[in-house]
């Protein structure tokens, strides 16, 4: 990543978050400060509330074009996880008396499906649909389960730790058609990275966020479409702020990162794709060169910064320890997660479980150049290496004329193997 | 997860690993690669002193987490001229000081302290063996 040290590791992990661009964070700092726009959006009457107001009504018509939408369908949250759980529950609440199913899919993110367990804890009924192995939920799929109680689908546009993305319009379509059932699409990894367009895509709730495009953390945005005639019930009351659907002070610095944030993504999106997606392929063929790799996910319907690898031979914490020095990237392991179990997403896909725990996460961002690649690469590759040869995968020869390969030290022929 | 210097230095460089061949060499292994921990040692006797047979060298393979593979490693570099009836050079629950691994992974270095007495059994088995064929070859 340039604009760090040459020792520092690389950072391959947009995918959880991105740093804040400097033309972002200098739009925020204005908002901050006596001399700037620091004043309550929400006190009219007074010059400090009507400028920060304006910048709040700005942001909200920048994040609105970004993704396709109208300036009022625009909902600010704290993040996707809030908005997510604002569009769940807020449907779930209204609409409870017409029905109790919800729909989703096992590879959702936790932001999805722990709101949904909550609900089935409650008397919901949720359908958990299989992807194929590539990750994809069909419109078909959604079709089949959908009943006449059915009051929301909820499914995410592009997957986080695979990159499959999903025909939204497509599955928005069969929601149409049934006529109950409101479509909510976490798209919290396409924004700012695919042409998003909320209108036109027949979705009724989108969630956003600022953090994975290059905006600030602690923000994000609920799109609530307006001719759909979604109605939600909200979730925090206070102020009667976001039309009464979020209350709470909004807080100007951070809408207005978001706005700047996603305005600068979706300028230059076709261009900086091609490059990123030039990036990952390089990528792959280096990893795929170091052998025994599997890639996870549609590699013909995935979004270009994202590459998901398993590694056979190779222990899964090992593995990250070996790598984190050299690329900061995310891992499959089940000791490197906070819920301390394996992928649950390369599990749904069919993965086993060692495969699952030996796999890394790279995603790539705007200020991942040609060197961080091959750095990449090069860090991996001797990991591999070294864990495959400490496993007796692969032989690491005799050095002080007492070590040997005799065969009996290869992988799979030892007794407990 | 955060590995204490020790770990790392043992993890990255992993001395010792590998295999090795001979008459004297006794071989043990716990675990299993599906189960995610895997350990195999090495340990070559030297029973040509009288009384109990020295440990001459060790080698270890391991298919585990960093704290397993440092913990093999350093075995391997601190048991070299000791008994070979005189087990781990630390005990289990040292090792985990030493290497500050979560109590949680106590069960791995226990798979570690199963190979390496497996191995030391493997090689002690080996004596009537070796002073068979040196007493056959006759004085050096």
């Amino acid at each position: 990543m340039s604009g760090t040290s040459a020792k520092a590791p690389v950072y391959m992990d947009h995918a959880a978050t991105t740093p804040v661009a400097p033309e972002v964070a200098q739009e925020m700092g204005r908002c901050l400060t006596a001399d700037g726009a620091f004043g309550n959006p929400g006190s009219g009457g007074h010059e400090f509330g009507d400028r920060a107001r304006a910048l709040v009504e700005a942001a909200r018509m920048r994040v609105a074009q970004a993704a396709g939408a109208r300036a009022d369908e625009v909902i600010w949250t704290s993040g996707a996880t809030e908005a997510n759980n604002l569009a769940i529950f807020g449907v779930a609440d209204h609409y409870r008396d017409f029905g109790r199913h919800i729909v989703t899919a096992r590879t959702e993110h936790k932001a999805v499906l722990d709101p949904c367990r909550e609900l089935e804890r409650r008397g919901w009924r949720v359908t958990y649909l299989v992807p194929d192995a590539s990750g994809i939920v069909t419109a078909e799929q959604v079709a089949g389960a959908l009943a006449a109680d059915t009051v929301l689908v909820s499914l995410m546009h592009v997957n986080n730790e695979i990159g499959t993305i999903q025909d939204i319009a497509a599955i928005a379509a069969v929601c149409a058609r049934h006529g109950g059932a409101r479509f909510h699409v976490d798209a919290a990894q396409s924004i700012g990275k695919l042409p998003v367009d909320f209108c036109q895509s027949g979705v009724d709730l989108m969630s956003l966020s600022a953090h994975k495009a290059y905006g600030p953390k602690g923000v994000g945005a609920l799109l609530v479409s307006r001719q759909g005639g979604v109605w939600l019930r909200a979730r925090q009351f206070g102020g009667g702020q976001e039309r009464g659907l979020r209350s709470g002070t909004v807080p100007t610095h951070q809408v207005v990162g978001m706005g700047a944030a996603l305005e600068l993504a979706a300028a230059d999106c076709e261009g900086e794709n091609r490059r990123i997606a030039a990036l990952r392929d390089v990528l792959w063929q280096g990893l795929e060169a170091c052998g025994g790799v599997i890639r996870n996910g549609a590699a013909d319907a995935s979004v270009p910064h994202l590459l998901n690898v398993s590694f056979e031979d190779v222990e899964g914490e090992s593995l990250l320890a070996a790598v984190s020095p050299h690329v900061a990237v995310s891992t499959g392991s089940a000791c490197a997660s906070a819920s301390g179990e394996a992928s649950y997403v390369l599990r749904a896909l069919g993965r086993s479980e060692r495969l699952a725990e030996s796999s890394l996460r790279f995603s790539l961002g705007r200020y991942t150049h040609a060197a961080d690649i091959e750095r990449t690469v090069a860090a991996v590759g001797h990991a591999l290496a070294h864990l495959r040869g400490v496993g007796g995968v692969i032989s690491i020869g005799g050095a002080d004329g007492i070590e040997g390969t005799d065969g009996v030290g290869g992988a799979y022929g030892i007794g407990g193997v | 997860m955060h590995y204490n210097a020790i770990t790392r230095r043992y993890f990255d460089s992993a001395p010792g690993a590998g295999v090795l061949i001979g008459p004297a060499v006794g071989r043990g292994a716990a675990g299993s690669r599906t189960q995610g921990t895997w350990v195999q040692f090495d340990v070559q006797a030297d029973f040509a002193t009288t009384g109990s047979p020295l440990l001459a060298a060790a080698r270890f393979l391991a298919f585990a987490c960093p704290h397993t593979i440092a913990a093999c490693a350093w075995v391997v570099e601190h048991a070299v001229g000791r008994r070979l009836d005189a087990g781990l050079p630390e005990s289990v629950r040292e090792l985990s000081l030493l290497l500050g691994s979560p109590v949680e992974k106590l069960g791995r270095l226990l798979t570690v302290e199963d190979a390496w007495l497996a191995a030391l059994s493997a090689a002690a088995a080996r004596r009537v063996t070796v002073v068979a064929a040196r007493d056959r070859a006759g004085p050096a």
